[in-house]
């Protein structure tokens, strides 16, 4: 095909009407670690595997699970230094919209404004896509909301998805266990398993992340005994 | 002149084409409006494990007073409030929460219109907003440090950010803050001056009743107070601003750990007039009454065309 010599310029259509430089994006988001959300009836979870090179990294260092607001988290799938710099955005961007609303701002506003940075990125000279695949979780005046944005700016809005390494399984299985009125407790515990499903080596409280966002509208993100509990629970 | 980087709503921020001019006019002979020690009282005390702060609630524009219960304590973190003096104080009597959604220019004209000195709101309202807008940008700094340390704000940092913006203002933002809060390394207790110095004391007073309620506090702090003296003192020293000074009036709000407003109202309305404030038709005379039907004026068409998309 001749997509191969439209291959390096970003901002060059191939013949096939492709943003080459996109998709291969997206292959390095499908190379990083699996993350998975659900959105539960009343609230949503987002966890993470957290793999670390070595054991000798000290694991309470790394934070995959981020939060942009009280009320919004965020969990990412490819190149975790391009997603500090989305999340450093993110949150300015929610604190601008904050100062001049005066209102929280919305999840699909946030979604929306980190998209289109994502996008800004794709159509400049000089600098290239992100390298990850964002799943961001909130709760607001609209209920639990879960949407995914992609390195070409475009974003979803799921009710379970998966990104990463393992997504097809993860995907097959959610779309078998999904259930719209799932609890959250439930979803943590369909999230659990999801993960367990690709996962290499012994799952424990320390090698993955969940964050968890119910009625109360707060995002919190869970200490590695809280998830070894619902590890228990659903073993 | 290093801004820590918070981008400021549309273009420019603080513009001193105005400073120019008035130089000028100046120069022709014009004389210059004296700048209120604008009407305020605001005090801080450091007692045993805490801070309270304390402000009374009148806002003046001039002889008049334009707010008699407006908030002098604003928000910085759940663990720090800050008072505001002369410029932040009046702020909130002409524009309120406007400062932030209008633009700069639209707000010029707006706060000309109420002010009935034009020259004056051009300068002077001009950078109160300024003011406001220097506090929630402070607020807004310290939220997204939060996020990105993970820890809790501290006083010096709220310090620190808010002198750096005055100074390089260069002293005209007009706002003369009483900080205060607690933090992990304990109770902390701050003056900034407009130009950008601070001071850090056990207890502090700013505003045009400052002196009053420094002599309150010269005569009564002592080291180790518990909350309750220390909030009684504060109120004794904000009522004291309140009844000798004429820039200060109205009510008495404090904080400690929680925003207590209007934690003391001395000055009640007590005259209710009986008879109410509505009159009847027959107050008035009718000498004269005379109708213009509008159609003898206005031609009206039945029907015509529906309007184009």
């Amino acid at each position: 095909m001749g997509d191969s010599q439209y291959s390096f310029s970003l901002t060059t259509f191939s013949p096939s009407g492709k943003l080459v430089q996109i998709e291969h994006a997206l292959t390095a988001v499908g190379s990083g670690q699996t993350s998975l959300g659900i959105k539960a009836a009343n609230g949503v979870v987002i966890a993470t595997e957290k793999k670390l090179p070595s054991i000798l990294v000290d694991e309470t260092s790394v934070q995959k699970i981020q939060i942009l607001t009280p009320n919004i988290g965020v969990v990412y799938s490819g190149m975790g230094p391009d997603s500090r710099v989305l999340v450093r955005k993110s949150r300015k961007q929610a604190e601008q919209y904050f100062r001049l609303y005066k209102e929280p701002i919305p999840v699909t506003q946030l979604v929306r404004e980190t998209a289109t940075v994502m996008q800004e990125f794709t159509q400049s000279g000089g600098v290239r896509p992100f390298g990850v695949s964002l799943l961001v979780a909130g709760y607001d005046d609209k209920g639990p909301q879960l949407y995914q944005v992609d390195p070409s700016g475009s974003y979803f809005s799921w009710k379970a998805s998966a990104m990463g390494k393992n997504v097809s399984n993860a995907k097959t299985f959610l779309e078998k266990r999904y259930d719209e009125e799932t609890e959250l407790d439930d979803a943590v515990h369909t999230a659990i398993l999801t993960l367990k499903e690709g996962f290499e080596g012994q799952i424990s409280g320390k090698n993955i992340e969940i964050g968890v966002i119910d009625n109360d509208k707060i995002f919190r993100i869970l200490t590695p005994s809280e998830i070894e509990d619902y590890l228990n629970e659903v073993a | 002149m290093s801004k820590i980087a918070e981008s400021v709503p549309p273009k420019g921020g603080f513009s001193f084409d105005l400073c120019k001019r008035n130089e000028m006019l100046v120069q022709k002979g014009l004389k210059q409006p004296s700048f209120l020690k604008t009407g305020t009282t605001i005090v801080g005390l450091v007692f045993k494990d805490g801070v309270i702060l304390g402000a009374d609630t009148r806002a003046t524009e001039g002889p008049i007073v334009a707010d008699k219960n407006c908030e002098k304590i604003h928000y910085m973190a759940p663990n720090i409030y800050c008072c505001g003096a002369g410029t932040a104080a009046d702020t909130e009597a002409v524009t309120g929460i406007i400062t932030l959604i209008l633009s700069h220019v639209v707000l010029i004209a707006i706060t000309s219109a109420l002010c009935y000195c034009f020259w004056y709101a051009c300068n002077l309202f001009y950078l109160f907003n300024v003011a406001m807008l220097s506090l929630d940008m402070v607020s807004s700094q310290l939220k997204l440090h939060r996020f990105h340390t993970g820890r809790d704000s501290r006083v010096v940092t709220a310090l620190t950010l808010l002198k750096s913006h005055l100074f390089s203002y260069q002293g005209h933002v007009s706002a003369a803050l009483v900080l205060g809060g607690v933090d992990v390394t304990g109770p902390h207790l701050h003056t900034i001056y407009p130009h950008g110095s601070t001071d850090t004391l056990p207890f502090a007073t700013m505003g045009s009743g400052s002196l009053a309620a420094m002599a309150v506090f010269e005569s009564k702090y002592r080291e180790g107070l518990s909350r309750d003296e220390g909030v009684t003192l504060v109120a004794e020293a904000i009522c004291s601003g309140i009844f000798n000074d004429l820039g200060s009036g109205s009510n008495v709000d404090i904080w400690e750990k929680e925003y207590l407003r209007n934690y003391m109202l001395p000055n009640p309305r007590t005259y209710v007039s009986e008879k109410g404030y509505s009159f009847s038709k027959k107050t008035a005379e009718v000498l004269l009454t005379k109708i213009t039907p509008l159609r003898e004026l206005v031609e009206v068409i039945e029907g015509g065309d529906a309007m184009e998309e």
